[in-house]
C-alpha cells in the first residue's frame, strides 16, 4: 500500500483514539469530582497534563477544563483537534475506507464541530463525552468489522494500540506515588476503563500495587501495557513477515523489547521501581516506539 | 391534500415534462400519478432528510472562489429527469460517433496533420489553442487513444432536438454525483420508483475499469492502474475517492509517484509498485514540472518521459485540451464526415468564431442576443449572458474580444429544456442540460447509461455550472 496512505491510516487511528480515552477521562474526573471535592482541583490540572496541554495559570475548575481539553482549536492536542486531525486524514485516504467507516468518522467530526462549550452549556458535559466516546468506540469496531484485515487494518491497529498504550501510561504518570487513597486508584482504574475488568480479575477493591500491576502488566485486558504492546508488536510482525520473538527492523527491536519487559515483570518489580518512575519510563519508551515505526514505515524519503 | 404537482406550470420553452396540451408526456406518466399523491410538506421532509444524508456521506465540493475552502452539497433535486430508451439510442450513437471523431482528429494532429495540410481546418487555430501541447506531437499513445473518458454536453431546442452544446475532452467531472443520487433516491424516496425500472448507473466504475485496462501499454502482463488526484483540495476531490473505490484502484497523489528510467512507481510500504496506466484528473499544465508548469507541485517529474517512452497510459492522453478548444468545437462535425465518412447523428449549436473578421462583427453588433464564451475555458466561468448582461460588462467583452478574438466564440441563446423542479412553492420548471460519458479505448466507445442532468435552480436562468448555482437531479435512462 501506498506510504502516505499507511501514515494516513496510522495516524487516523491515533487521534480517534486519543479523543475517545480523553473523553472518557473527562467524563470520569467530572462525574467523581461532585462528591469529592477535596480533591477534584489536582484531579483537573491532572489532566491538562496527560493530555499535554498547558494549564491555565490560575487553577482550572470543571468548566475551565472541559473548554481547554475538549474545545480548544488552537491546541493540537484537545478533542476537537484530535477528532478534526483524524478525520483529515480520514479524507486523504478516503479511497481505502468503507462507506461505514468513512460515515462513522464523518459523522463524529460533524457532530464536534457544530458544538461549543456554550452549546454543551453545565449540564452537557457528560452527554457530550459519552456521545464522543461511544462514536469513537464504534469506528474502532466499525473498522474492525468492515475492513479487510491487511496491511492497512496492521496500520491502523498500530495506530490505535500504541495511543492508548502512551494514555494509558499518561495517566499512570499522574499518579503521585505519594498519592494512593484507593478513591485516586478507583479513578484511575475508571479512566482506563478497568474498573469491572479489574474488580473480576481480583475480586478486590483497588489496591494500589494491585491495580498499578493490573494496568501494567495484564496479559488480557485491553487497555493494560503490555497487551497493548503485544498487539503493536503482532501488527509489526504481520507486516514484516518476520518470525515472532525475532526482528525485521527498528520499529520490531523497540516493540519486541517493551513488549519482554512486560511479560517477565512481575508487580514487585513495579514497587521497587515504583509507579511514577515506572510509567514515565514506559511512556519514554513507547515515544521511542513511534518514531522507530515512522522511521521504517513513513520515510519522507521513498526507500529503494 | 394538495399535492405538489398540483400548481406545476409548464416553461414557455421544450418542457420534458409536459407535452404541449399540458398533460404529461407518456414516458412521465407514472411520475405524475405518483407525484399528485404527494403532500408538499411530505416532499419538503424528504428534501432535509435527503440534504442531511448528503452531508453525512461528504458527498461535497469544495467552491475555489470562497477562501475558506467551504465544502458544499451540490444541491440534488428529488424530481428524476427520465429519458426514453428510443431518446437514449440517438443520445448514445451521437456521442459514441462524435467521440471517435474527435479521438480520430488528435490522433490526427499530433500524428501526420493530414486534416490540417488537406485544409480541413485552419492550422493556426489548431497551434493557438492554449491546449495544443507541442511536446505531444509525434508521441503515439498506447492504442491510439486519447480520449478514454469524455463528457459530452447536450441541451435540447424548442423543438425538443438534442443538440450538443460543448465537448469534454479534458478530465470531466460529475459521474459520482450521477452514482450517488441514484443511491440516495433510491434509499429516501423508493416510491417515485413506481412503474419504472431504469438501467443501472452503478457499473460505471467496472465500465471504465475494462476501458482503463484495455488501454494499458501492450508489455503489461497484469496492468496496475492508478487515478491520480490534485489532492484532498479539489473540488471533485470525493468523486476521486469514490471511483478509486468503487473500481479497486489506488488514489494517488503526485507525491505517490516518481520516475525512474522512465518508468513510473508508487511508493509503498513494501518499496516501488509499477504503475502501468493512470486515470488522472491533473491537467496537463500540472502535469509534469519538466515540461510544463515548473511549479506545479501536483505532477510527477519525469512522467512525461514515461509516456512518450510507452511505459505509462495516461487517460486522458497529454494535449486532448485541443479537442474541446470552443474554438475547434465548430468543426467537429466537419471531423465525422472527414474522419469516419458519416453524418453527425448530433448537430451543434450555432457558433461564432470571433478569430473571423465578419463573424467578429456580426458578434460585436449582437452582444445583448448572444452567448460569449471564452474558447479556453470551463465550468461556466468567464461567460457574458448576453441578454441578462449590463451595458458595462458588454463593453468589456467586446474590449476583450477586439484584443484577443481567438480567444472568443459567441451562440445565439439556446433556450435550454426545462424541467419540474422542487422550488418553495412546490414544482417549478427549470433549465436543464445533460452529460453523458463516454469511454473510449481502441475504436470501442462505451456510453453507460449513466449520465449527468444538471440544472439552473435560479428561475429563467440558463446556466446550470454547479459553480454557478447549479444544482443535479437523478437520471433515469430507460430500456425500451
Amino acid at each position: 500500500m501506498l506510504s502516505r496512505v499507511a501514515e494516513s491510516l496510522y495516524w487516523m487511528a491515533r487521534n480517534v483514539e486519543r479523543a475517545e480515552d480523553l473523553a472518557r477521562l473527562l467524563d470520569v474526573t467530572a462525574t467523581r469530582s461532585f462528591d469529592r471535592l477535596e480533591d477534584a482541583l489536582p484531579r483537573w490540572q491532572a489532566i491538562y497534563t496527560v493530555a499535554g496541554i498547558t494549564p491555565p495559570e490560575n487553577a482550572a475548575d470543571r468548566l475551565q477544563t472541559v473548554d481547554d481539553v475538549v474545545f480548544d482549536t488552537t491546541s493540537r492536542f484537545s478533542i476537537a483537534a484530535s477528532v478534526r486531525i483524524a478525520r483529515q486524514n480520514a479524507v486523504g485516504v478516503r479511497a481505502e475506507l468503507t462507506t461505514e467507516v468513512w460515515e462513522c468518522i464523518n459523522g463524529l467530526y460533524l457532530f464536534v464541530e457544530a458544538q461549543s462549550a456554550r452549546a454543551v452549556g453545565p449540564d452537557g458535559t457528560s452527554t457530550f463525552l459519552r456521545s464522543v466516546r461511544d462514536t469513537a468506540q464504534a469506528f474502532g469496531g466499525i473498522c474492525d468489522a468492515t475492513l479487510a484485515h491487511d496491511d492497512a487494518w496492521e496500520f491502523l491497529r498500530i495506530g490505535r494500540f500504541l495511543e492508548r498504550a502512551r494514555m494509558t501510561s499518561r495517566i499512570l504518570r499522574a499518579v503521585e506515588d505519594d498519592d494512593v487513597a484507593p478513591h485516586v486508584w478507583q479513578l484511575t482504574l475508571e479512566a482506563c476503563c478497568a474498573s469491572s475488568p479489574f474488580a473480576r480479575a481480583r475480586r478486590q477493591s483497588a489496591d494500589p500495587v494491585e491495580a498499578l500491576a493490573f494496568l501494567a502488566l495484564s496479559p488480557v485486558f485491553p487497555r493494560s501495557l503490555r497487551f497493548c504492546v503485544r498487539e503493536i508488536d503482532a501488527a509489526l510482525h504481520m507486516l514484516s513477515g518476520a518470525p515472532a520473538g525475532t526482528f525485521a527492523d527498528n520499529a520490531e527491536r523497540h516493540s519486541g523489547r517493551i513488549a519482554a519487559s512486560l511479560d517477565f515483570a512481575g508487580p514487585f518489580d513495579l514497587v521497587r521501581e515504583g509507579a511514577r518512575p515506572f510509567a514515565v519510563r514506559l511512556a519514554a519508551q513507547l515515544d521511542e516506539l513511534g518514531s522507530a515505526i515512522v522511521s521504517t514505515y513513513f520515510p519522507a524519503v521513498p526507500v529503494g | 391534500m394538495r399535492s405538489i404537482l398540483d400548481r406545476y406550470a409548464p416553461a414557455p420553452a421544450f418542457d420534458e415534462f409536459a407535452a404541449a396540451d399540458g398533460q404529461p408526456r407518456d414516458h412521465y406518466a407514472p411520475l405524475a400519478a405518483t407525484l399528485a399523491g404527494i403532500s408538499s410538506a411530505d416532499f419538503r421532509h424528504r428534501v432535509t432528510t435527503v440534504n442531511s444524508v448528503l452531508l453525512q456521506r461528504g458527498v461535497t465540493f469544495t467552491v475555489y472562489a470562497d477562501a475558506r475552502g467551504t465544502e458544499r452539497i451540490l444541491p440534488f433535486d428529488l424530481i428524476p429527469r427520465i429519458i426514453s430508451g428510443a431518446e437514449w439510442d440517438v443520445i448514445s450513437r451521437g456521442v459514441a460517433q462524435r467521440v471517435r471523431a474527435l479521438n480520430a482528429f488528435l490522433v490526427d494532429v499530433y500524428g501526420d496533420q493530414r486534416a490540417l495540410r488537406e485544409g480541413i481546418i485552419p492550422r493556426e487555430l489548431v497551434f493557438s489553442s492554449q491546449h495544443f501541447e507541442r511536446e505531444a506531437v509525434g508521441v503515439r499513445p498506447p492504442h491510439d487513444t486519447y480520449v478514454h473518458v469524455s463528457g459530452i454536453d447536450l441541451v435540447r431546442d424548442a423543438d425538443g432536438t438534442y443538440l450538443v452544446l460543448e465537448d469534454n475532452c479534458r478530465t470531466p467531472s460529475g459521474i459520482s454525483y450521477v452514482l450517488e443520487n441514484r443511491d440516495v433516491l433510491k434509499r429516501a424516496f423508493p416510491r417515485l420508483f413506481a412503474g419504472y425500472d431504469p438501467l443501472p448507473v452503478d457499473d460505471y466504475p467496472r465500465r471504465l475499469r475494462s476501458a482503463l485496462l484495455a488501454s494499458a501499454p501492450r508489455n503489461a502482463l497484469e496492468p496496475t492502474i492508478a487515478i491520480l488526484t490534485p489532492g484532498i483540495y479539489n473540488s471533485a476531490y470525493f468523486e476521486h475517492t469514490l471511483l478509486a473505490r468503487r473500481m479497486g484502484v489506488e488514489l494517488v497523489e503526485g507525491s505517490d509517484l516518481f520516475v525512474r528510467d522512465n518508468v513510473v512507481y508508487m511508493k509503498t510500504t513494501r518499496g516501488p509498485a509499477r504503475v502501468d496506466v493512470i486515470y488522472r484528473r491533473v491537467d496537463d499544465d500540472y502535469l509534469d514540472p519538466l515540461y510544463f508548469r515548473g511549479d506545479s507541485a501536483l505532477g510527477v517529474a519525469g512522467i512525461f518521459d514515461a509516456y512518450r517512452a510507452g511505459n505509462v497510459t495516461l487517460a486522458n492522453a497529454v494535449g486532448t485540451g485541443v479537442a474541446d478548444d470552443k474554438a475547434i468545437y465548430p468543426y467537429v462535425p466537419t471531423f465525422i464526415r472527414y474522419y469516419l465518412g458519416e453524418e453527425p447523428i448530433l448537430q451543434n449549436v450555432p457558433t461564432f468564431d470571433c478569430s473571423d473578421a465578419a463573424q467578429r462583427q456580426h458578434v460585436l453588433g449582437r452582444l445583448d442576443q448572444l452567448v460569449v464564451k471564452r474558447t479556453a475555458a470551463s465550468g461556466g466561468y468567464g461567460m457574458l449572458m448576453g441578454p441578462m448582461s449590463t451595458a458595462t460588462e458588454r463593453a468589456d467583452f467586446a474590449d476583450a474580444i477586439r484584443a484577443n478574438p481567438r480567444d472568443f466564440i459567441a451562440q445565439p441563446v439556446v433556450t435550454l429544456s426545462a424541467h419540474p423542479t422542487v422550488v418553495d412553492e412546490g414544482l417549478a420548471p427549470r433549465h436543464i442540460d445533460l452529460r453523458p460519458f463516454a469511454l473510449l479505448h481502441g475504436d470501442t466507445v462505451d456510453v453507460p447509461p449513466a449520465a449527468l442532468t444538471r440544472v439552473a435552480l435560479t428561475a429563467g436562468s440558463l446556466v446550470v455550472n454547479s459553480s454557478q448555482g447549479g444544482g443535479s437531479k437523478d437520471t433515469w435512462v430507460l430500456a425500451d
